[in-house]
């Protein structure tokens, strides 16, 4: 049976990472072997209590003593009372949830695309990847530098990655424009065996047909779509995707299955309906 | 085969099972509305099932309109689960039983849900004529009770009194202790007849088989949809009432001595903010997009593979309930146009 009572966690520190961007450092009270074996991708509720529960991913999963960290972005009131919370104090958790990215990276070349906090997801499979990807190559977009985040994690790839920065609005010199437009500078002749998005939705779609465009097969190009959650468990309906639940069936889909979900539900887009209103 | 008794009166199976057990009935209000009542020790008023759906089905009986998940005290995170005790639910028409079935299914791994339906016997009433507006020949489902889908079955009979069908070891064992007489062997002739009926009262219902079509075949442009949401209030008329509607949200509040709850209560998938994440982004911005998801859940056709059936059961509460009149025959209609 499902469980929907959070276990109690500890809020041990935090910093800025990003503009209206904190990077919590959060310790379960009583991790289980489930926290341990949480893969890059999957996510966990994080109860405020008072607030409400909110899904977030892991930046780093659950270690034997339960840390583990999450980007969070103050974008809601419940970002809102956690950012104000003090350290040391008890917040709630489920997870980790719903389905992580594919595992079957080793000796591949992988391409990571990756748009504003969509980076998060993304953080835990490029420092796998990076051990065992025959070939790992990251590009990264923010609407500007200041609204880069895991400022950390990114320092560190960028010592000894493949890894490509770009901003709508870039400092001068510094490389501009969405990832989609330094795709062909970055791959070159080659085409990735997995492609690996996440981001505002409109990139994943832009970078998921650029790449398809190239010949990378669409069971082989990867996103992770964000949806509102509430249940976790396919059950409180608010994050559907055609006849999926994100929360179960995802977050993340290869594009084939993302096409073949909007096609057989006849998914239609906002722009599209607001030109017929 | 089912077993089949001869029953002299429904009344005296209820107060049968009622030993042990609360009951729950449809009765009248008086003002033209039925609601589920608990029926006091002794009430011996006629069984008289109510002529159409009523508008509120078994649906909240099982899946709470509003029920405490959890309650934080400061430190810990408590779970709540209901306590119930044992009920028969007195009869439940088949389109409500096959909805009940549907939820069933949903809900397998929800302890809230489940503790409720395993405490409850089910006795199911076979649908002599189709009730005004019903169409539940025409999406799979019958006015007979699946037998699977309930403890007895209770029906009128052809000659002036009632058979009970024993559809469950449940069932079979409750009413053990009445000894009833065998009924005569023409009630499966009689049951068919009765389906004959039905369905020639309810016909071809050709909107609802093309607009199902049109559906699966995602071949609905876009437009379309999007008048239909022009006359889409968002009131939540439709998925209140309809038996198969499972969506919720979490509703957080502080109670007496400090502790917090936290409450599930009923949502609606074409309330405007239903996707709205916190981003302000919306998948589900407009009264168009919402609309289409709420008939595509009812008819696409994964949902239907995945539960063996469609989510819609043929009831017609949302025709009824729609103040822009786009319940199922509102929208079959013009979804199936030319």
């Amino acid at each position: 049976m499902i469980d929907s009572t959070p276990r109690p966690m500890i809020l041990e520190d935090a910093y800025a990472d990003g503009e209206d961007a904190r990077h919590f450092q959060l310790r379960l009270v009583d991790p289980q072997a489930t926290d341990l074996a949480a893969q890059p991708g999957q996510f966990f509720m994080l109860a405020v209590p008072g607030h409400g529960e909110a899904p977030f991913t892991y930046v780093r999963a659950p270690d034997a003593e339960g840390r583990f960290s999450a980007l969070v972005r103050r974008t809601g009131q419940l970002t809102e009372a956690l950012f104000e919370l003090q350290i040391g104090s008890v917040l709630g958790y489920r997870g980790p949830l719903g389905r992580g990215w594919p595992h079957d990276l080793t000796g591949r070349h992988v391409l990571v695309i990756a748009g504003g906090c969509g980076l998060a997801p993304l953080a835990g499979l490029i420092d796998a990847a990076r051990d065992n990807a025959a070939r790992l190559q990251v590009i990264y977009g923010a609407r500007h530098p200041g609204a880069q985040v895991l400022a950390r994690e990114r320092a560190r790839w960028r010592l000894d990655l493949d890894y490509l920065e770009t901003c709508d609005v870039a400092s001068p010199g510094e490389r501009s424009g969405s990832p989609v437009a330094h795709l062909d500078e970055l791959l070159g002749q080659n085409i990735p065996d997995a492609v690996l998005c996440c981001g505002p939705e409109p990139l994943m779609l832009a970078s998921a047909e650029h790449c398809l465009k190239r010949g990378v097969p669409a069971v082989h190009i990867w996103l992770s779509l964000e949806r509102r959650m509430h249940c976790g468990a396919g059950l409180c309906g608010h994050c559907h995707i055609g006849a999926s639940y994100a929360c179960v069936d995802g977050p993340t889909y290869n594009y084939e299955q993302y096409l073949a979900l909007t096609r057989a539900a006849g998914l239609y887009s906002t722009a599209q309906a607001i030109r017929h209103c | 085969m089912l077993a089949a008794h001869k029953l002299d009166s429904p009344e005296r199976l209820r107060a049968h099972l009622a030993q042990g057990r609360e009951v729950q009935e449809m009765r009248a209000d008086g003002q033209g509305g039925w609601h589920w009542q608990n029926l006091a020790a002794g009430d011996g008023l006629p069984f008289e099932p109510p002529p159409r759906p009523p508008l509120t089905s078994a649906k909240p009986l099982f899946f709470a309109e509003r029920e405490a998940l959890f309650r934080f005290d400061g430190g810990t995170f408590y779970g709540c689960l209901p306590e119930i005790e044992p009920k028969v639910l007195f009869g439940v028409s088949a389109c409500d039983l096959r909805a009940l079935a549907y939820q069933d299914q949903f809900f397998a791994q929800d302890e809230h849900y489940q503790r409720r339906r395993r405490q409850t016997l089910l006795v199911g009433y076979d649908c002599g004529h189709s009730c005004a507006g019903g169409f539940c020949t025409a999406v799979g489902g019958s006015p007979l009770v699946n037998q699977t889908q309930a403890d007895l079955i209770l029906r009128r009979n052809g000659h002036g009194g009632w058979t009970l069908l024993v559809a469950s070891q449940a069932g079979a064992e409750a009413i053990a202790a009445l000894a009833l007489p065998q009924a005569p062997e023409d009630w499966t002739a009689e049951r068919d007849a009765d389906l004959a009926q039905v369905r020639a009262e309810q016909g071809a219902q050709a909107e609802i088989t093309a607009g199902i079509a049109a559906i699966q075949a995602a071949s609905v442009e876009p437009e379309r949809w999007e008048a239909l949401g022009l006359r889409c209030l968002g009131c939540s008329g439709c998925t209140s009432v309809c038996p198969t509607c499972s969506c919720y949200a979490p509703l957080e509040q502080r109670e007496e001595g400090g502790a917090l709850l936290h409450e599930r209560v009923w949502d609606s998938c074409l309330y405007t903010g239903f996707q709205k994440e916190a981003s302000s982004h919306n998948p589900a911005a407009t009264a168009g997009q919402r609309v289409q998801r709420f008939w595509y859940h009812k008819f696409g056709t994964a949902f239907a593979e995945r539960f063996g059936a469609y989510g819609c059961v043929g009831c017609g509460r949302c025709d009824v309930v729609c103040p822009g009149s786009i319940g199922a025959h509102g929208v079959m209609t013009r979804i199936s146009r030319p």
